[in-house]
């Protein structure tokens, strides 16, 4: 009964009429606006369409999956692109290695090996309650380099809450637990900017790039994105440090209860094990083979599954119940909105425009991007900001000299990961938040900092290592 | 005069100081304690809303759980136990629950279930809570604040029935030999007078304002109380004259204001009130 008013309230709620009659019109008025000279009919409907979608991805009146889904459906509607051309987005490989990452978090999670992981590093920083908060942020961002990071983060909200109940550390009124939650929150997005599975803006990332002819491999993704990483992390953790300096000395407390809660665990039986192997089985193909010339990323990636279900270490009811497919179907809209803006050459339009306004300064092209980005997924969902952004990075790279799609989409798909400063911004920071260890004024006080640090980090590693080295 | 009283606690915000100021009145009054620990189920809708896509029902139902259980750790390791060590060795009677729900809507069930004569609570600017129970409950509301003196500051005002809050002060002030200081607002934002009723009356002069605050201060002048008339804001005043005489509590009756600044509509004032005053209140409704 209850449930059935709770729906009802949901279906009649006029905000979210309003945002979704608000980005209706925009199409309609884009659709009989006059065309700017430049740019097509379908072009111009394109760009309306990502109007659209940012207003829907913001402010969500619709689940963003669905989104996702209503974009797809649009541009065969509206005589954008044919239907076939648009369902074919689901043909792309990083679709799979989607999927395949989820079914192989899903057997982690289920065995509660990272739970195991997890106490297991946390182990190595119990010297002071510094080093403790340092294992807990290095923790996070290492166990987000082989799993999402909002698993991760909803993994360790109950292991540190154990930690600070022990410990008698009263929520928001210690400087030790809110830094404890926040490194929950901050090292997860930290380390979601390392490997392809950390995020699904990753994966998405690359499935854009591979439509224009740019394979990015496993391994390339890490050679460009561990460097943020390992800058990052001990910075942002400083940070913390600063804006929270911690007022205890003795860790004791922690130590015993980390203890206690490894004794819990038992010794690793041979299911954990079996996880263990093929995850660094897949890990490994990933680094070795996932380049364009050998089998790809999706192809490991279900191979890895395959040997999940084979070996018993997973069944299909563990995956209907822990791989959030909705994360697929977005990806599907999110894909195709990139692919409808360059075909359609609204994406060269676009640039002359942008050309315009920002001139060939690429410094101040990168630093704009990486700004903007990490603005706009502070305010919506990650993988949205990174699937509204990406053709408009695209449409950067073809007009100004020296930035390429593969550095703008970089910078852009690195940003949208950096979401420190509100709850709303990404799962792991709701998920901490919901423990009560810090209020929100504490995020907005420490994400500011965090997120200008992380400004001048991949500022430093754009301009040095991706164009100075790599030449990207 | 408090012979019940109950103690909400939310997940949102935990203040050691108000399970002792619950000691120190129940040992004046001989009150028995109830400390109701209630775990914001806004908090994990909120979160379960925001990992909606990232996450499966599965999922979520398991952080729902962990998020409920963290909060039960913190309750039972950390409040209920400094409750327990606190009121014991004051030899007071305590009785303690948890409870899933929004702050007010479980005090106000609460108050159905059981005859309360006082809430005693904290106050968190920065918290999610909407503190509505300030204007609906019928029980008198005491929020915990700072302040070490031994006064209290009665404020009556042009925009209440002024009948609780003199008898309440009196008593308390005798009960807790404290000194009684009464102040009396004529509110010139909203200038009206209200009866005992609590209606309100056409717009007023000043002057009107004044003469019946006069008139009204005039019978505890012989009682010892020190008394004094302003005209301004009510909010304002109230925290000019608390600040002034370092007051412990100041006691505010069941205002009617409606308009505030430039005539524009109030919500909320004793939220207002508790939000800008950093001394404890009680709201006598």
């Amino acid at each position: 009964m209850k449930r059935n008013k709770e729906d009802q309230k949901r279906i009649l709620s006029n905000k979210n009429i309003f945002f979704l009659l608000l980005a209706f019109a925009i199409i309609i008025i884009f659709y009989f606006m006059p065309t700017p000279e430049g740019l097509t009919f379908e072009g111009k409907l394109m760009l309306g369409m990502l109007i659209m979608a940012a207003i829907l991805w913001v402010t969500e009146p619709i689940p963003l999956p669905a989104t996702g889904l209503l974009i797809m459906i649009m541009q065969p509607i509206l005589g954008i692109l044919p239907a076939k051309d648009v369902f074919s987005s689901f043909g792309n490989q990083a679709i799979f290695f989607l999927i395949g990452a989820f079914i192989i978090a899903a057997a982690i999670e289920k065995h509660g090996l990272h739970r195991r992981i997890a106490l297991r590093f946390l182990r190595f920083f119990e010297k002071s309650p510094r080093t403790f908060t340092f294992g807990i942020i290095s923790s996070c961002a290492f166990l987000s380099f082989v799993m999402p990071e909002h698993g991760v983060a909803a993994l360790f909200l109950p292991i540190i809450v154990s930690i600070l109940v022990a410990m008698k550390i009263v929520p928001r009124q210690s400087n030790f637990g809110k830094i404890s939650m926040l490194s929950v929150a901050y090292g997860c997005s930290i380390g979601s900017l390392g490997t392809l599975i950390g995020g699904a803006r990753n994966p998405l990332t690359i499935g854009v790039l591979s439509d224009i002819g740019i394979n990015v491999s496993f391994f390339d993704w890490m050679i460009y994105a561990i460097p943020v990483v390992l800058i990052s992390l001990p910075l942002i953790w400083l940070v913390l440090q600063f804006v929270f300096p911690i007022e205890i000395k003795d860790i004791s407390l922690a130590k015993n209860e980390i203890k206690k809660q490894v004794k819990l665990q038992g010794k690793i039986n041979i299911k954990e094990l079996t996880v263990l192997g093929i995850l660094i089985i897949t890990v490994a193909l990933w680094i070795i083979f996932s380049s364009s010339i050998f089998f790809g990323l999706g192809v490991i990636a279900i191979l890895g599954s395959i040997l999940l279900f084979v070996t018993g270490c997973v069944k299909w009811e563990d995956i209907e119940k822990r791989v959030p497919w909705g994360i697929i179907l977005l990806y599907g809209g999110a894909i195709t909105l990139g692919e409808g803006i360059i075909s359609t050459d609204a994406g060269n339009w676009l640039s002359n425009q942008l050309f315009y306004l920002v001139g060939n300064n690429i410094y101040l092209v990168v630093l704009g991007l990486i700004v903007f980005t990490i603005l706009l997924t502070n305010i919506m969902s990650n993988i949205g900001a990174v699937a509204i952004l990406l053709p408009i990075g695209f449409a950067i790279a073809t007009g100004i000299e020296g930035i390429s799609p593969l550095l703008a989409s970089m910078l852009i798909a690195l940003s949208g990961g950096l979401a420190f400063m509100l709850v709303i911004a990404t799962p792991g920071n709701a998920i901490t938040y919901s423990s009560g260890y810090f209020s929100t004024k504490d995020l907005l006080k420490s994400g500011v900092l965090a997120n200008i640090i992380c400004i001048g980090v991949m500022f430093t590693v754009a301009v040095v290592y991706w164009v100075g080295i790599l030449n990207l | 005069m408090f012979k019940n009283i109950l103690i909400p606690i939310s997940s949102e915000f935990y203040s050691i100081n108000v399970l002792l100021r619950g000691v120190f009145l129940s040992k004046k009054f001989k009150s028995t304690i109830n400390l109701l620990y209630i775990i914001e189920e806004k908090r994990f809708n909120h979160t379960d809303k925001l990992v909606d896509t990232y996450r499966t029902t599965m999922e979520k139902e398991e952080t729902k759980k962990e998020i409920i259980n963290t909060h039960k750790q913190v309750a039972d390791t950390i409040i209920f136990d400094d409750a327990k060590k606190i009121f014991k060795e004051k030899d007071v009677k305590l009785e303690g629950k948890i409870v899933n729900g929004e702050f007010s809507d479980v005090i106000k069930q609460e108050l159905i279930l059981k005859n309360y004569d006082l809430i005693l609570m904290g106050f968190e600017k920065e918290s999610s809570l909407k503190y509505r129970l300030l204007e609906d409950v019928d029980v008198p509301v005491w929020i915990v604040g700072e302040g070490e003196s031994k006064k209290i500051l009665a404020v009556c005002t042009n925009l209440a029935p002024n009948k609780k809050v003199p008898i309440v002060s009196m008593k308390l002030a005798e009960k807790l030999d404290w000194d009684l200081h009464m102040l009396y607002v004529a509110d010139i934002e909203d200038s009206v007078q209200v009866d005992e009723k609590g209606n309100r009356s056409e717009r007023k002069t000043e002057r009107e304002l004044l003469n019946v605050g006069q008139k009204f201060l005039e019978n505890f002048r012989d009682k010892k109380i020190k008394t004094r008339l302003v005209k301004g804001t009510l909010e304002k005043e109230t925290i000019k004259k608390a600040q002034e005489i370092n007051a412990q509590l100041v006691i505010v009756g069941r205002e009617q204001k409606k308009k505030g600044v430039l005539g524009l509509p109030v919500k909320n004032l004793k939220k207002k009130l508790a939000e800008k005053c950093k001394y404890s209140l009680l709201f006598l409704n």
